[in-house]
């Protein structure tokens, strides 16, 4: 296995004063080309992680290699093989978005030649042709954004950190830079490390997934296989009349063990997984019941992480100690 | 060591280019205007003082100062402008992308340089308008060197405490410093002409040492050359060090 474009991550630690740890000791590897998911409510050390990796803040203990450089003792290295968009686009009001694309690359030791061509290479993947000349201060949340992934690419980097790229994108941008990323991991080979707190993104985005709450991994595998582990999938149903929910009740639970459902619903884990529901179909019309609403239920990523947490991903974070990924050193 | 100058040519042209866009990039000329004007201006009589000795008249005396104070501030405002990119998170880019983190500092202190002589010029220009004498026999170079040497002391400055507080609220705390040397020098008279404590200060401030050198090159009468080049050249290379000890803090802090 190839770990040159990869990253691995041993007993990683960080501490800020006054603080808890932001990072506890966490152990990750990803392998080149993957796209690592890095989900976790507000506060969990998903940045203070991605800062750490990026060599942006150094880590209290703990070793860590990002294309097959130590982040403490390589950090030159490390800095030339990856590129970062970063929570927060740091970008200079007063530069157009070409501007900052030079600049970038000139940062890189780019040729000026070669800068022109990345630049307009860039722009036009990211879509940001016509703006190219406007002053980054009157973008858009969303121009800013791709203007920050593009300037992350401008050298080629063998490993994309993306730290809450689509945090308050609106849905179409949110697709469009979905489709950037995957693109990047499929044909470019580019190992991405993403952090995110919305559970669809990592679903959807990512090969494996790592789940971090309170500063540790409390679970690491791929999407299907985290809830695969917490459960099979589920349906619920709706009878047409009040009347009939017994008569559902008893079609239902030939299929499997009954579950709490919504108030004058009936809902049962099926047995024989998501391919049963056609036979539950089949079933309630040859009973002749009829339902208004009929529901297969999978298990999300917010089950897995109430499993592992006791808690729903969604508001974890909210009012939980002052948001770790803040505190300063 | 080629990322190095990298690093520091994208640093030192953004800056530049920002300072074009922008007229306040002229702003650290204000004050040092201002002063020429009224001390100059107001003060004139001062060059017939008894021991006034100094032969290119009370104009030139105060442009000299007015000159070092325009290019010092100008490194002190490179450092506002360090301060602000740290502030607004801008700083971060030039850390993640920079690959030799100590050619930042270079590129601000490159860009200053750019800045001391625009303002440098302008200083100069105001001069020969309110009819600063030129005759021949002044070292123009040795001043102009001198002048450049303060600024880059004055940015180091700037860009060290810029780096270690990382907040534009270190405006006074980088300002306050240089205007205390700045003024604890032989502003209005000659060294000679002070007395009591702020002629003791002002023989312990290693600006004087400056000051005086740069207008003795002004009146063609060069003295404490060699000592002003070494204490400018022990300065930046202490407050190089202190600039990288404020990179050192900026990265600890992430």
């Amino acid at each position: 296995m190839g770990r040159d474009r990869g990253i691995e991550v041993e007993n990683l630690v960080r501490e800020f004063k006054k603080g808890p740890r932001a990072v506890d000791g966490i152990d990750l590897q990803v392998e080149p080309g993957e796209i690592y998911g890095f989900l976790g409510p507000n506060g969990a050390g998903k940045s203070t992680t991605v800062l750490m990796l990026t060599t942006l803040l150094p880590p209290t203990s703990g070793t860590a290699t990002v294309a097959g450089y130590d982040i403490v003792h390589e950090g030159p290295q490390v800095r030339a093989s990856i590129g970062a968009a970063l929570q927060e686009a740091a970008l200079d009001p007063f530069l157009t978005g070409r501007e900052h694309l030079h600049l970038q690359a000139a940062l890189h030791g780019i040729s000026r030649k070669e800068r022109k061509r990345r630049a307009q290479e860039l722009l036009e993947r990211v879509g940001l042709q016509e703006a190219a000349g406007r002053k980054v201060r009157g973008y858009s949340g969303g121009m800013k954004r791709r203007l920050d992934l593009a300037l992350a690419l401008v050298h080629g980097p063998q490993i994309l950190f993306l730290d809450e790229p689509t945090t308050g994108l609106d849905p179409q941008s949110r697709s469009a830079l979905w489709a950037e990323v995957s693109r990047l991991a499929r044909e470019d080979e580019v190992t991405v490390f993403l952090t995110t707190q919305y559970l669809e993104e990592a679903d959807v985005l990512a090969d494996r997934v790592g789940i971090i709450d309170r500063g540790r991994i409390v679970a690491e595998d791929t999407p299907e296989s985290l809830k695969a582990e917490i459960g099979r999938p589920s349906v619920e149903a709706t009878p047409a009349e009040r009347g009939e929910r017994d008569a559902v009740a008893s079609v239902l639970m030939g299929f499997g063990e009954e579950i709490p459902a919504q108030p004058g619903a009936v809902a049962v884990r099926l047995s024989g997984g998501a391919a049963g529901l056609a036979d539950v179909v089949r079933a309630l019309d040859k009973e002749g019941v009829r339902v208004t609403n009929l529901r297969l239920d999978e298990p999300s990523l917010d089950d897995v992480f109430l499993a592992k947490t006791g808690r729903s991903l969604e508001g974890a974070g909210e009012g939980e100690e002052g948001g770790m990924e803040e505190a300063q050193a | 060591m080629s990322s190095f100058f990298h690093v520091a040519g994208a640093v030192a042209a953004r800056q530049t280019y920002k300072y074009f866009t922008n007229p306040a990039f002229l702003a650290p000329a204000l004050f040092p205007l201002f002063f020429f004007v009224a001390f100059a201006g107001g003060l004139t009589r001062v060059g017939d003082v008894p021991g006034f000795d100094y032969g290119a008249g009370y104009i030139a005396f105060q442009y000299v100062w007015a000159l070092l104070q325009a290019v010092s501030m100008g490194g002190a405002f490179t450092g506002f402008s360090i301060a602000g990119d740290f502030e607004n998170g801008f700083a971060s880019r030039l850390m993640l992308a920079a690959s030799n983190r100590y050619g930042i500092i270079l590129g601000y202190t490159m860009a200053s340089i750019v800045r001391a002589v625009m303002t440098g010029m302008l200083v100069t220009g105001f001069a020969l308008v309110i009819g600063i004498p030129i005759s021949g026999g002044f070292d123009l170079f040795g001043l102009i060197a001198l002048a450049l040497l303060a600024n880059i002391a004055a940015t180091l400055f700037g860009a060290g405490v810029a780096m270690l507080l990382r907040t534009q609220q270190a405006g006074p705390v980088i300002r306050t410093p240089i205007f205390l040397v700045l003024f604890l020098a032989p502003v209005f008279v000659p060294l000679s002409l002070l007395s009591g404590w702020i002629e003791t200060a002002a023989r312990l401030n290693p600006f004087t040492h400056v000051l005086e050198a740069a207008r003795g090159f002004l009146a063609g009468d060069p003295t404490g050359v060699a000592s002003a080049f070494i204490i400018s050249a022990i300065l930046i290379l202490i407050l190089a060090l202190w600039a990288v000890y404020g990179l050192r803090s900026a990265e600890r802090a992430g």
